[in-house]
């Protein structure tokens, strides 16, 4: 008798098994429910976490570079950045001078501060001096009035461009801010344009801030600061060779020592991407061993519940090998019947899983997204640990002998 | 000659000692004998069963079945040989309760791999054969005691076996129900079947043209049923 009638026949009486015993079937496939349950949502808000990043990353421009003094993500000896020189105005003037692969080159200088507006009020604004390329390197546009220009900034013109929160809260129902005077940190300004909306960046709005002209700011927030350098590249596929040329260019102008490492730092977009995987990878490590320590426990009640169906099933087996099954023939009868009793404890776990992923992306900021994949995965994981869990049992089952299973009662 | 049994010995080891219960056991059948093995309860006749059945292995001597030598079989081949060769008819009838009677018996031919739509017809014959073809929806809980031995003797019948072994088929049964079974196994005599009767009671082996009596796991008679079946007791016993 062939692999393909032990396949057959072990099915359907796997099946069999399983109408039998609802209940119990029932009970034993919630430990493995819950497992894959658990590894699901975990999945999907993860993929979530991983696809909102991505499109908030491309919000801050996929082909701009940030030269400061400090890189955005720390890691390391905080007064090793904190004893370096200032980037000044001089950098910014090399850079753009010498950057022949930049289509735009800003000067940046930003602060936190309180803006007014009437009565109204907003604490923690992201209030940022540069030029009219800032546009540009930003990704910002503007959605009305105009942006600040040359003009605005030799003037040291007290003019405003607010983003769209600002917007929002100051000037409900469509009225119009243009012309407006808000007043940023006690001094009064004049709105002239307001920024497109960008969303959040691990759940901070960018959408709060207001743009100054670069002079503007440097003679209302008074003290040395050092400025940061906003480039944009033209053609993204030349990105590090501008990261090359801009280290060039700002070694020669700092005068860093040839055996002193760069003395300032260039930021990307993509490097809080490397960060971001870092920092969630762990998280991730740790959530999806939890995952499969519910399912190893799953695994070990479905095992559990077939050294059960076993003994329950002694007479069936002796009756079954008096008749002609082989080892074979019962072993894969139970191994079979594990499988199932998993998959089936992993369909109804992806269902939960997904459902509970869903619920996170509801009552959440999180965008829970599941791929196709892991639902066969899932389910596909939850027959492997019943196959594994189940072969066990099955052995013992295939190994009584004959005749004293027929004498069990 | 369909058995060929030479110095059989089965030996156990229960709690240290050997226990002897088959013991230079040597017994010929032909085709289409019909023999009762009997003795009483620890003579061995349970022992000689399972060895004739391919359910146990002998500790020596040699045993020919339909011309194969059987005793040093693995158990793949020995599983092979109960599908093809043995239909067991059992004290309990050993029917699966969750089963119809016509799945029932079409299990050994499913182990054999026959095709569903063969293997049905077979059984439905087969059923014909012990007249229970209209209870071949039911399951066994819904028989009486005599329908359940009848669908096991189905079972049996199914896979054209060449030797039938039954185990106290009326053990269970009633004096009535148990004659009608008697009358079916020498329809089935009579049919030209080989048939090994294993019991302890005289009256059914007297039925039966030849029996063997065990002690002690020894052949101590062997010859016509009605004057072995007696063989050592008082009539009255």
């Amino acid at each position: 008798m062939g692999f393909r009638v032990d396949l057959i026949e072990g099915s359907r009486i796997a099946l069999r098994s399983l109408a039998a015993h609802r209940l119990r079937t029932l009970l034993t496939t919630m430990g493995v429910g819950i497992g894959v349950a658990t590894l699901l949502a975990i999945l999907g808000i993860t993929q979530g976490l991983d696809t909102s990043f991505q499109s908030q990353l491309a919000s801050l421009g996929s082909n701009s570079i940030y030269v400061a003094k400090q890189p955005w993500v720390q890691m390391g000896n905080w007064w090793e950045f904190r004893g370096r020189k200032n980037l000044t105005l001089e950098h910014y003037e090399a850079v753009k001078s010498q950057c022949t692969l930049c289509s735009a080159v800003v000067p940046m200088l930003d602060d936190a501060a309180d803006v007014e507006f009437l009565d109204r009020a907003l604490s923690f604004v992201n209030v940022t001096g540069s030029t009219a390329d800032y546009l540009a390197v930003s990704g910002f546009e503007i959605t009305r009035g105009r942006f600040v220009t040359a003009a605005d900034d030799d003037n040291r013109r007290k003019v405003a461009v607010i983003g769209a929160d600002l917007a929002d809260s100051f000037f409900p129902n469509g009225a119009d801010p243009l012309g407006s005077t808000i007043r940023i940190a006690g001094k009064p300004f004049t709105v002239i344009g307001v920024l497109s909306r960008k969303g959040k960046l691990l759940d901070q709005s960018q959408d709060l801030v207001v743009l100054m002209p670069f002079n503007t700011f440097k003679s209302f927030f008074r003290g040395r600061r050092s400025i940061e350098i906003g480039v944009q590249i033209e053609n993204a596929e030349e990105l590090s060779r501008a990261e090359d040329q801009l280290v060039g260019i700002l070694r020669r102008a700092r005068q860093t020592p040839p055996d002193r490492p760069d003395d300032f730092a260039i930021n990307k977009p993509d490097q809080l991407a490397s960060t971001y995987e870092q920092l969630t990878g762990a998280l991730y490590g740790v959530a999806l061993g939890i995952g499969f320590i519910t399912l190893l426990v799953g695994g070990i009640g479905i095992m559990n519940i077939m050294l059960v169906s076993v003994r329950e099933r002694t007479r069936e087996i002796g009756i079954r090998r008096a008749l002609g099954a082989r080892k074979r023939t019962i072993i894969t009868q139970f191994v079979l019947e594990a499988t199932l009793v998993s998959a089936v404890g992993g369909a109804m776990g992806t269902l939960v899983g997904l459902g509970g992923a869903k619920l996170v992306s509801l009552v959440t900021p999180l965008a829970a997204t599941v791929r196709p994949g892991t639902v066969v995965f899932g389910i596909g994981f939850a027959a492997l640990v019943g196959l594994v869990f189940g072969i066990w049992p099955a052995a013992r089952a295939a190994n009584l002998d004959p005749v004293e299973a027929l004498r069990d009662e | 000659m369909l058995i060929e049994l030479t110095d059989i010995h089965r030996e156990y080891t229960v709690g240290g000692e050997v226990v002897r219960a088959l013991d230079g056991v040597s017994i010929g059948i032909e085709k289409g004998e019909w023999v009762a093995i009997i003795g009483q309860s620890g003579s061995g006749k349970s022992t000689l069963m399972n060895v004739i059945g391919c359910l146990d292995t002998p500790t020596s001597g040699s045993y020919l079945l339909n011309g194969k030598d059987v005793a040093r079989m693995d158990d793949d081949e020995l599983a092979g040989i109960r599908n093809q060769e043995i239909g067991f008819i059992f004290q309990n009838f050993q029917l699966l309760p969750r089963e119809t009677s016509l799945a029932n018996v079409e299990l050994p031919l499913v182990y054999r791999g026959v095709p569903a739509k063969e293997r049905q017809q077979r059984a439905i014959e087969a059923l014909r054969k012990v007249k229970l073809e209209q209870r071949m929806h039911h399951k066994p809980t819904e028989l009486s005691g005599g329908q359940r031995q009848r669908v096991a003797i189905a079972r049996a019948l199914a896979g054209e076996p060449s030797l039938l072994l039954a185990d106290e088929p009326t053990g269970n049964l009633d004096s009535a129900t148990g004659e009608e079974i008697v009358k079916l196994f020498e329809e089935l005599h009579r049919a030209g079947h080989t048939i090994v009767l294993v019991t302890h009671e005289p009256k059914l082996a007297a039925r039966c043209p030849r029996a063997i009596r065990l002690s002690d796991g020894k052949v101590i008679g062997d010859g016509v049923g009605a004057e072995i079946a007696w063989l050592g007791l008082t009539k009255a016993g």
